[in-house]
């Protein structure tokens, strides 16, 4: 149980951190011009 | 021993694997796989709102108007809105596998017709596949792990449910730039960093295979991890009678044909709309009022690529308000969290119109924090239909709710482009013209603010008798 919970939190928070840090980086330009 | 929900009015044609009494969990089963199986369908319906990323390239392969092209999003979110209303009571009664798998087949198969309308260049087709087809998908997936993870999260509902609904906001941040990538490997003259740039129609056709393909995947993952409580499942050391004390929460079951007769419903209906109509007005004109309140003459102090950052900045705090304000409600309740959304909004909207062009920070903060509430006014509005209406069908009683949703997209852009028009031409507004459109979003939120505290829980001649909600049948698992 423990194993399936690992995999399936990694298969949804992986593709979300994607998100996230694309979505950061280019709010970044918001400060940075 | 674990026992079926089957409900009385569950459909006898589904194969025996989709039925709700295959899906009960057995002893032992951890609740915290719950969320991951919701995420894994929200994170997927989210592309809706990332269909910026093609629609240059589909006005130019189909040679048509951004406004022909911007009809296949509008066609989608009616859809979901009329498929979550109409659909609600078959998702509540056959249980979230069912649920995810139809909306599975349905948004995967709105990608694959919606492609071979872009490949022999029948717009119609994209219509039917992406707006009607995949629309269906996206009301059913929007609501099916809802009853589920309020039930899974009798203690916790809002943030079980704000966990799903942030995925919701999450899909976009995923499928913008991930298609933008899988647009530049299908078509090597395109440059995603380019906003000049534009890809060709076969590569867009491409895209929506990959998506579709992907996405069908993904769903079916949560689809077959998906699993109800037993009956006689709770929480370990969670007392039911705690909920009982509190004033706003029922123990009681209503139906989703009896909710919609009581004026909790219709009260909660406006109180949404107008949350929502307040701030898609912000989110639709997100870049081109970034720039519009920093104007000096023909230029603005924030280029177009911080307008950019802008739209992210709003699409973070969108998401992060989802999970982080309807965690919230637990503790201090759902309806003065409204109170919260509703009215510090409609401070922060007449901060925004008065002093919001004074500063760019200031500016984004507001901006930020409006968006935020928006964001939770989503994400908290299962926890609130539980606490008024009982868990035996909020997933029904939820899609019909989100009519609300539909009617709003459609006011709130049309309220601040009225408005907005009547000022000027695009390109040359500057805050001053901003200021009527946001100060009628401060009315709308007094309505729904007003709306909210006139929320009294439901008469008991709406209730179900004690035994009907139960099962009529019992499995074993």
């Amino acid at each position: 149980m423990t194993a399936r919970l690992v995999v399936a939190w990694v298969l949804v928070l992986v593709p979300l951190l994607y998100g996230l840090v694309e979505t950061v980086r280019k709010a970044a330009t918001l400060f940075t011009g | 021993m674990a026992t079926s929900t089957s409900h009385p009015a569950a459909s006898s044609w589904l194969p025996s694997f989709l039925r709700r009494e295959a899906t009960v969990a057995p002893p032992g089963f951890n609740r915290w796989l719950i969320p991951p199986a919701a995420l894994a369908v929200h994170l997927c319906i989210g592309q809706v709102y990332a269909t910026s990323v093609y629609k240059n390239a589909l006005v130019a392969h189909f040679d048509t108007s951004l406004t022909a092209i911007g009809v296949i999003f509008s066609i989608a979110i009616v859809m979901l809105g009329l498929s979550a209303a109409v659909l609600g009571t078959w998702v509540d009664h056959n249980g979230p596998r069912a649920a995810m798998v139809a909306a599975a087949l349905f948004w995967s198969t709105g990608f694959m017709v919606a492609a071979l309308g872009i490949s022999s260049e029948q717009l119609w087709l994209v219509y039917l596949g992406y707006g009607v087809i995949g629309g269906i998908g996206l009301g059913i997936g929007y609501i099916s792990p809802v009853s589920t993870l309020i039930k899974w999260f009798p203690d916790r509902p809002g943030l079980a449910t704000g966990l799903a609904i942030m995925g919701f906001g999450g899909g976009a941040l995923i499928a913008g730039p991930l298609s933008a990538r899988l647009l530049a490997l299908y078509d090597s003259g395109y440059d995603a960093s380019d906003p000049a740039s534009i890809a060709s129609g076969a590569a867009v056709a491409s895209l929506f295979v990959t998506l579709g393909i992907v996405y069908l995947a993904y769903m079916l993952f949560g689809a077959f991890t998906v699993r109800v409580p037993a009956d006689d499942w709770q929480p370990d050391g969670w007392d039911p009678s705690q909920v009982k004390q509190k004033k706003m929460v029922t123990t009681a079951s209503v139906s989703a044909s009896n909710a919609i007769k009581t004026p909790q419903f219709w009260l909660l209906w406006v109180v949404l709309f107008c949350n929502v109509t307040a701030g898609i007005g912000i989110l639709e004109q997100a870049a081109p009022m970034s720039q519009d309140f920093f104007r000096v003459g023909d230029t603005s102090t924030v280029s177009a690529a911080a307008a950019a950052g802008f739209v992210g900045l709003l699409s973070l705090a969108n998401m992060g308000g989802r999970f982080i304000w309807s965690s919230t409600s637990d503790v201090i309740g759902r309806k003065p969290i409204y109170m919260l959304y509703l009215g510090g909004g409609m401070v922060l909207y007449v901060l925004l119109a008065l002093v919001g062009h004074t500063s760019t920070a200031l500016f984004v903060l507001l901006a930020a924090v409006i968006l935020s509430f928006y964001g939770g006014g989503f994400a908290t509005v299962p926890a609130y239909l539980r606490d008024l209406f009982g868990t035996f069908e909020v997933g029904a009683i939820h899609g019909r709710l989100l009519t609300a949703w539909s009617a709003a997209g459609v006011a709130g852009p049309l309220i601040v482009n009225k408005f907005l028009d009547a000022e000027g031409e695009p390109g040359k507004l500057t805050a001053a013209d901003y200021r009527l459109a946001l100060l009628t979003m401060v009315v709308l939120l007094a309505i729904g603010f007003v709306s909210n505290l006139l929320i009294k829980p439901v008469a008991e001649r709406f209730h179900e008798p004690d035994d009907a909600s139960l099962p009529k049948e019992g499995v074993s698992a």
